[in-house]
């Protein structure tokens, strides 16, 4: 199996300088792009499995890039980014980036970003029937959920609300795609319907809703479906 | 919410609501409303507030005079009554009611007796009226007294039945805006039986005058006066009461009556007269003076009695206007039917027998032409013209000679000239040159002087010209005929012209006052700095009014002299308080007005639609303005008070312009450090855990560069913070440079050492001086400031070697660092000193921190130097960073330097 191959778009020589060798460590092929064209270009021609894209390029703005690649491709794009730039990374993500992950951070998070991403690559291919963490597992062709062998009862927005979520699984979604997909277009903006949801399917999934351990807040941008490996 | 109830039919009048509103706030004024001395008010008043007290309502004493009678003091007994207030007036020792004190009592209702009561000495206000219209604005309920006698509008009528003058009068106004009128009621008979018991007091002046004024038939009047007027006010109550619910009613159709007053005695009569004919058809009344356009304004006499006219008629709650025109009737008729005045109500003074036959009087012409609208005629019976309407101005003696000396001189020259000419030609009208000579005079030093040439014209035409030629007797029959022609025309042609004249001077007076006006404006339109515009405001109205003027703008809660003019002009307490009183109340206050009167000033409010603005002062001193300066003062206050207005408003916006750009400069600087701290600490960060996790399966010199750039981004990082403090201990201004001796050489060689380190591929040339002397400053800064330049030098400098220099000039030391890099834009050379003003290279990588030239520069001038950038440096390449330092004079003796 040759490795996957990882674009890593950044204008800071530093990253670059550690981003090679430690994701090269990890077994990965590391593709190098500093500009937003450059990285473009090599998408396009370096064939990469996963792109990982800092927003402050200087010749053209990351969400334009994201924009950019999502009109010809479906290539999982992580985004990296300053928590100061909130507004930049949730339009990120709704332009079609796959996940972010917060600068400074330990090259373990960002592994596990890239695994994530590359696991939902193969589960385009083949659709996932089926998905069971932590004592809970959902059917999605008989459109059942169980918690430790007893049935849930969920109403049908909160089962769409979980499937959404589960889909994609390890990776963020945000508030406007969790809206858009469940309520419609038009309710784009009602963060309101979502907290009281998300709040009623906790109470049903989780051990102990106080403390989510499957349904994770990702503070001003949406929510994460976790899988625990057990 | 549904929307359905929005129309109805009727709706109260909102006014009228608002009114309501208004006084819900405000405390309640009742006023008990006597015809007479003695027919107890006091007493009624007492024992009521007695049983409120027994009902434990918090009511209180304010005063109350007892006059020494028994029945009245014992009421008092076991109610609060609060300490008076002592003045000293002309030498005696008295008291009066001591508004402050009440004011902090602060009860739900207080008892003020006697309304009408003039206050002594240094009160706040000159009447107790006004007092009591505090107490109300702070919310308090009063009670007070007073006699039907006192009532403005009533004192003339008072005055004809009971044949005495009433000193202290209240304004209509103030028993209009009672909430309660209660007539307190005692039949006449009982009243003069009470008199001569001895229960009814009466001051010792006041004696000599019961025998004529308690007689049954004045008591009668007084009687009826009383209670037709309290009859009014129900009536009034009932019309409110309908409008405020909104109930269709017969009320007042609208009457509006025009009251036209002149500069005399009569019209004061007219005004009382009118004031009771509006209360009684519940009308609005104006009260107007048509001043004429050529007249002067001179005559202050009647200007005063003009103006006390109008304060009375607003007293009595007229509005007031003035009209300027020639043609009395037209104007008048003109302004009635714009106001769409019902009636019409004018004084008729009788016109002396000779003058009738020639001239219709005002009134007359007024009913001539007065289509639909009614005239009413005031006459003025005690005195039928005593005074002229007009009274002549006064002139002086000096004047006199001077006009007369003019016509003699104007006549005497025609008279020349006509002996001559009559040498050569026979002139058959001489007479000519004596009007030319009339012209001249009336011309140039108005009437008295035309008739006077008129006169002397008369006398020289007989006495040279008319046969015989040398006696004042004339022969023919038709000389005498064109004699009294001539001198009819010549009287008539000398008052044209000297009215000519006199219109032309009242025109260009005018025009005066208004240019003086245009050019204020225009000074204030090209001003929008608020300091500007008092300036102009305060020098122009102390211009305008000759008296010293004084501005006062709000400030933190409170108001503040801000400008005066002349600049020494200083406000005592007392001043300050009339000022507060202006600004708060948005009315006149000060000298001249209701309000601490005692101050010098009068302060006006700078009104604009938006509230008041500030208040404006002048020196008054007890001489009221004229006519025309008070006119002046008004368009100056409201020009002025726009302007400031408008300044305060612009320079709201500049401020909130600059706080934009202001937080739009901070969100980039915060964006950037978080960029420049983020940066290395992500690349640390990374390094440490991609080595923990993964560096077993690294090659060793991966593992070794990755070590290396933690280390090297862990420099950058504390250079970074340490660079952030020194901005922060610059800005603060805790940077303590020391004054030591510096060796400059030393420093600059210390810092290339250092450079040498961070930059290793770097070439560094110097060249100092070896004369260079030492300068006072700290070795530490100057090294950072080296280093930094030098660390721009790497940055921005090319591949050619960096240069320092460093050399006497005079008396200072040079120092500078020269790249030979591309060098600075000129539109950026004046910016590279701003903080966090920084310049990448065009691919964005190596940007500095946008901190090292900032630092530079407060480091440098901390130490008493100069710093500029100058590119390009040499052959339009390059940058050169120059300093200046002040060589240190030496102070060591000169043995140590042995």
């Amino acid at each position: 199996m040759t490795a996957e191959r990882i674009l890593v778009v950044d204008d800071e020589p530093q990253i670059q300088r550690f981003l090679r060798p430690a994701l090269g460590a990890a077994g990965y092929e590391v593709v190098e792009a500093m500009t937003g064209g450059e990285a473009i270009k090599a998408a396009a021609t370096s064939a990469p499995d996963v792109i990982i894209l800092d927003l402050g390029l200087p010749d053209m703005d990351g969400k334009d890039v994201v924009a950019n690649i999502r009109a010809w491709s479906q290539l999982p794009i992580i985004i990296l980014s300053a928590r100061d730039r909130e507004s930049e990374k949730i339009a990120a993500l709704d332009l079609g980036a796959d996940d972010y992950i917060e600068k400074p951070f330990a090259i373990g998070e960002l592994t596990a970003r890239i695994r994530a991403a590359l696991r939902h690559r193969v589960q385009m291919h083949g659709s996932q029937a089926q998905l069971s963490t932590d004592g809970l597992s959902i059917d999605m062709i008989k459109r059942t959920v169980i918690r430790d062998g007893e049935p849930l009862r969920l109403t049908p927005k909160e089962y769409d609300l979980l499937v959404m979520l589960a889909r994609h699984a390890d990776r963020v979604v945000t508030h406007k795609t969790l809206l858009t997909s469940v309520w419609g277009v038009a309710h784009g903006e009602d963060l309101h319907y979502l907290r009281v949801f998300i709040g009623q399917l906790r109470g049903k999934i989780e051990r102990d809703p106080a403390d989510p351990k499957i349904i994770r807040t990702e503070p001003g941008v949406g929510y994460r479906f976790v899988r625990h490996d057990d | 919410m549904p929307e359905n109830d929005r129309e109805r039919t009727s709706r109260p009048d909102p006014d009228a609501l608002l009114a309501l509103v208004d006084r819900d706030t405000r405390g309640k004024l009742t006023v008990f409303l006597g015809a007479a001395p003695g027919v107890g008010k006091t007493y009624a008043m007492l024992t009521r507030a007695r049983r409120l007290k027994a009902e434990g309502v918090d009511i209180v004493i304010g005063l109350v005079e007892t006059h020494g009678r028994n029945e009245t003091a014992a009421l008092l007994e076991g109610l609060e009554v609060l300490p008076r207030r002592e003045v000293i007036h002309s030498g005696r020792t008295l008291s009066e009611f001591d508004l402050d004190s009440a004011l902090g009592r602060h009860p739900r209702i207080i008892v003020v007796d006697e309304l009408a009561h003039t206050n002594l000495g240094d009160s706040r206000h000159p009447k107790r009226y006004q007092d009591i219209e505090e107490l109300i604005a702070a919310g308090i309920d009063v009670w007070t007294a007073v006699n039907i006698q006192h009532l403005e509008s009533l004192s003339d009528v008072v005055s004809q039945i009971a044949g005495v003058q009433v000193r202290e009068r209240i304004p209509d106004t103030v028993l209009n805006r009672a909430d309660d009128v209660l007539l307190v009621d005692l039949p006449p008979t009982e009243l003069i039986e009470r008199l001569k018991e001895g229960k009814v007091y009466l001051p010792d002046s006041a004696k000599r005058a019961i025998d004529r004024f308690f007689r049954l038939g004045n008591l009668t009047a007084l009687r009826e006066l009383a209670l037709r007027r309290t009859a009014d006010r129900v009536d009034d109550q009932m019309v409110d009461y309908l409008k405020q619910h909104a109930i269709e009613g017969p009320w007042a159709a609208g009457e509006r009556l025009l009251v036209c007053i002149g500069p005399d005695s009569l019209s004061e009569k007219v005004v009382r007269t009118a004031s009771r004919l509006a209360s009684g058809l519940n009308a609005e009344w104006i009260v107007v003076s048509i001043d004429r356009a050529d007249g002067e304004d001179g005559d202050r006499e009647a200007m005063r009695q003009l103006d006390d006219t109008f304060r009375l008629a607003e007293r009595l709650g007229a509005q007031t206007r003035r009209v300027i025109g020639n043609d009395f009737v037209e104007e008048i008729l003109r302004f009635a039917r714009r106001e769409h005045a019902t009636q019409i109500i004018i004084g008729a003074r009788q016109i002396r027998f000779p003058f009738r036959l020639f001239r219709r009087s005002l009134p007359d012409a007024l009913a001539a032409r007065a289509a639909g609208i009614g005239v009413h005629l005031i006459t003025d019976r005690e005195s039928p013209s005593t005074k002229p309407k007009h009274p002549r101005p006064r002139v002086s003696a000096k004047e006199l000679a001077r006009w007369l000396g003019i016509a003699a001189t104007a006549v005497g020259s025609a008279t020349v000239a006509g002996l001559v000419i009559e040498r050569f030609v026979i002139l058959q009208n001489i007479s000519l040159l004596y009007l030319l000579a009339v012209l001249v005079s009336a011309t140039y030093a108005g009437y008295i002087a035309a008739i006077a040439a008129a006169l002397f014209s008369g006398l020289a035409y007989n006495f040279f010209f008319i046969e015989p030629v040398g006696t004042f007797t004339i022969a023919e029959p038709h000389e005498v005929f064109a004699f009294f022609v001539f001198l009819v025309v010549a009287t008539l042609v000398g008052s044209l012209a000297s009215r000519i004249r006199q219109q032309a001077k009242a025109a260009q007076r005018r025009a005066t006052a208004v240019q003086a006006l245009y050019d204020y404006s225009r000074t204030l339109s090209g001003t929008v700095d608020v300091e500007d515009v008092l300036w102009a405001a305060v020098t122009q109205t102390q211009k305008m009014l000759r008296r010293n003027a004084v501005l006062l703008l709000p400030e933190d809660g409170d108001i503040a002299l801000s400008v005066a003019w002349p600049p020494d002009t200083e406000l005592g307490v007392t001043d300050m308080t009339a000022a507060r009183w202006a600004f708060e109340r948005k009315e006149a206050a000060g000298n001249g007005t209701g309000t601490l009167p005692k101050s010098l000033f009068q302060f006006r409010p700078l009104m604009t639609p938006n509230g008041v603005v500030g208040v404006c002062g002048y020196v008054q001193r007890d001489k009221p303005l004229e006519i025309n300066e008070e006119r002046a003062l008004a368009a100056i206050l409201d020009q002025t008070a726009i302007a400031v207005d408008r300044a305060r408003l612009s320079r709201e916006t500049l401020d909130q312009a600059a706080r934009l750009e202001g937080e739009k400069f901070r969100a980039a600087l915060l964006s950037s450090i978080s960029h420049d701290l983020r940066t290395p600490l992500a690349t640390i960060m990374g390094g440490v855990t991609s080595l923990r996790q993964l560096g077993d399966r690294m090659p060793v010199d991966s593992r070794n560069d990755l070590l290396q750039s933690i280390e090297e981004e862990g420099g950058r990082l504390t250079r970074f913070v340490a660079n952030l403090l020194d901005m922060t201990r610059i800005e603060a201004g805790t940077l303590n440079a020391k004054r030591d001796w510096v060796d400059v050489a030393d420093v600059v060689r210390v810092a290339i050492e250092r450079a040498r380190k961070y930059f290793p591929n770097r070439a560094f040339e110097t060249s100092i001086a070896s004369d260079l002397p030492l300068m006072r400053g700290d070795s530490v800064l100057l090294g950072q400031v080296l280093f930094n330049l030098l660390d721009n030098a790497d940055r921005f400098g090319g591949d050619d070697p960096v240069s320092i220099y460093a050399r006497r000039e005079g008396n200072e030391i040079v120092l500078s660092v020269t790249d030979l890099g591309t060098g600075i834009a000129p539109a950026d050379l004046k910016h590279v000193f701003d903080k966090f003003f920084r310049k990448g290279k065009p691919d964005g990588r190596a940007r500095g921190t946008g901190l090292g030239l900032a630092i530079s520069k407060g480091f440098v001038e901390a130490m008493g130097g100069q710093i500029k950038a100058e590119s390009p440096a040499i052959k339009r390449r390059g940058t050169r960073i120059s300093m200046r330092f002040p060589v240190a004079v030496a102070e060591l003796p000169r043995k140590d330097w042995e």
